[in-house]
């Protein structure tokens, strides 16, 4: 009976039915929907297989395409994702780099200046003379290996002996600014300013530093911009001054 | 469907039916990742996703060479709600619940989700189909493969050594034996024809 059936459906799809057959045939496709159900299986099966075979070839030849193609895609990608971590790293120190020198020159440019950054004396030289040797040579070696303490007492002592120097007030000045003796520094200073001496715009200048020191940047500001144009720090003045202002 | 213009995106269809590297590649280069993505984010692998690709892909092909697939909207979503639903079928079979196909996915009713759903169904029957074919003992295998691949009956017949009527009958039988096999399957009733 089953065998029959698939016979039967073969031969409807053949179109080798007679009339009455396929009268018979019909009817039953609409009354027997399991008898339908069969049919619409085999008839699917039946186109399944002819592309199946029909297409073997083409259908072959597009799926090694494919793979070679997807395969290529993901490998790509992967070799892609794996070579993206030096690249990575290497762009990320390079950004590292350029926020570094960034950041130096921002520094440099915007940060509050300090002291520190122009408290930087060459040494100096003051046995010269020939009067008070010791005094001097203690005081000129005190000083440039900053010993600032030994240096202030050494240079009082100078002084004393010589109130009118201006070398030893500047000197004396600086040693005590290094100390944070703004008041002595700063008298000592204004004395040399006020003097006809060639340290008339250095003590300016470090009048300007000890107020930079105590950090009353409009006082120092208004100090440095009484440094006149020919004198040897008003170049370094005008670049403190702008990065007040 | 009625009669609905094609969309321009019929290219990728007739490309991959002419099994056209240059659009097989642009696919990939075009639409693939989104699905990555997806399946990504959705417990999978890249090596799962190029598997759901590459299945995606060939299902078009073979419904679009069997049942001369007419694409009525953007390929993009499309593939892109096959390879989604693909994806969500494997992961309901590897956790063992019952595989209702398409029904979440693919209920919206528009083009591309109608589209979708039917060349989903076409792949679910291939698979189906060829799985049950497999089954089938090796003497309906080669008549069958013969009946589809030479024109003439006779010269199945006069290949395999038997008479013409009964290559026939058998041919008939051997379909028959498959129609069986899939109609009995618990996989049939949950694909809708």
């Amino acid at each position: 009976m089953e065998e029959e059936k698939y016979i039967q459906f073969e031969a409807y799809l053949e179109q080798n039915l007679n009339e009455e057959e396929l009268e018979a045939f019909e009817h039953k496709l609409k009354t027997d929907s399991d008898f339908n159900e069969g049919f619409q299986t085999y008839k699917s099966l039946n186109q399944f297989l002819d592309h199946k075979f029909k297409n073997e070839d083409a259908s072959e030849a597009f799926k090694n395409n494919l793979e070679g193609i997807s395969n290529a895609y993901f490998n790509k990608d992967e070799a892609s994702n794996k070579k993206q971590k030096p690249f990575n790293f290497y762009k990320y120190a390079v950004a590292a780099c350029v926020v570094a020198l960034l950041g130096f020159f921002v520094f440099n440019q915007f940060s509050t200046p300090a002291y520190s950054d122009f408290n930087n004396y060459n040494a100096i030289s003051l046995t010269v003379r020939g009067e008070n040797d010791a005094l001097l040579k203690t005081a000129e070696t005190a000083f440039n290996n900053k010993d600032f303490a030994k240096a202030e007492d050494t240079f009082s002592a100078l002084i004393k002996l010589d109130a009118t120097n201006a070398e030893y007030k500047l000197y004396s000045a600086i040693s005590n600014l290094e100390l944070n003796n703004f008041k002595t520094a700063e008298a000592l200073l204004n004395d040399v300013k006020s003097g006809h001496s060639v340290y008339k715009n250095k003590a300016i200048w470090f009048l300007g530093l000890s107020k930079l020191k105590q950090e009353d940047y409009k006082s120092c500001l208004n100090i440095l911009k009484t440094i006149p144009e020919g004198a040897e720090d008003y170049k370094r003045a005008q670049k403190l001054i702008n990065k007040l202002d | 469907m009625g009669e609905k213009k094609n969309h321009e995106d019929q290219k990728y269809i007739n490309g991959l039916l002419q099994n056209n590297s240059f659009i097989i590649q642009a696919i990939y280069d075009k639409f693939v990742p989104k699905v990555v993505n997806y399946i990504k984010q959705n417990s999978g692998s890249v090596h799962q996703a190029q598997d759901v690709v590459q299945d995606t892909l060939i299902t078009i092909f073979n419904q679009a060479s069997a049942k001369n697939l007419q694409l009525t909207c953007p390929f993009d979503a499309y593939f892109f709600l096959l390879c989604k639903c693909k994806w969500l079928n494997e992961l309901k079979k590897s956790s063992n619940k019952e595989v209702t196909i398409n029904e979440e996915v693919l209920s919206k009713n528009d083009d591309a989700h109608e589209l979708a759903f039917e060349t989903s169904v076409f792949g679910e029957k291939q698979v189906l189909f060829a799985e049950m074919f497999a089954k089938l003992g090796d003497a309906c295998k080669d008549l069958l493969k013969a009946t589809f691949k030479t024109k003439s009956m006779e010269d199945v017949a006069k290949n395999l050594g038997v008479t013409y009527a009964y290559a026939r009958k058998k041919k008939s039988l051997c379909i028959g034996k498959l129609t069986e096999l899939v109609r009995s399957s618990p996989k049939f009733n949950q694909i809708k024809m």
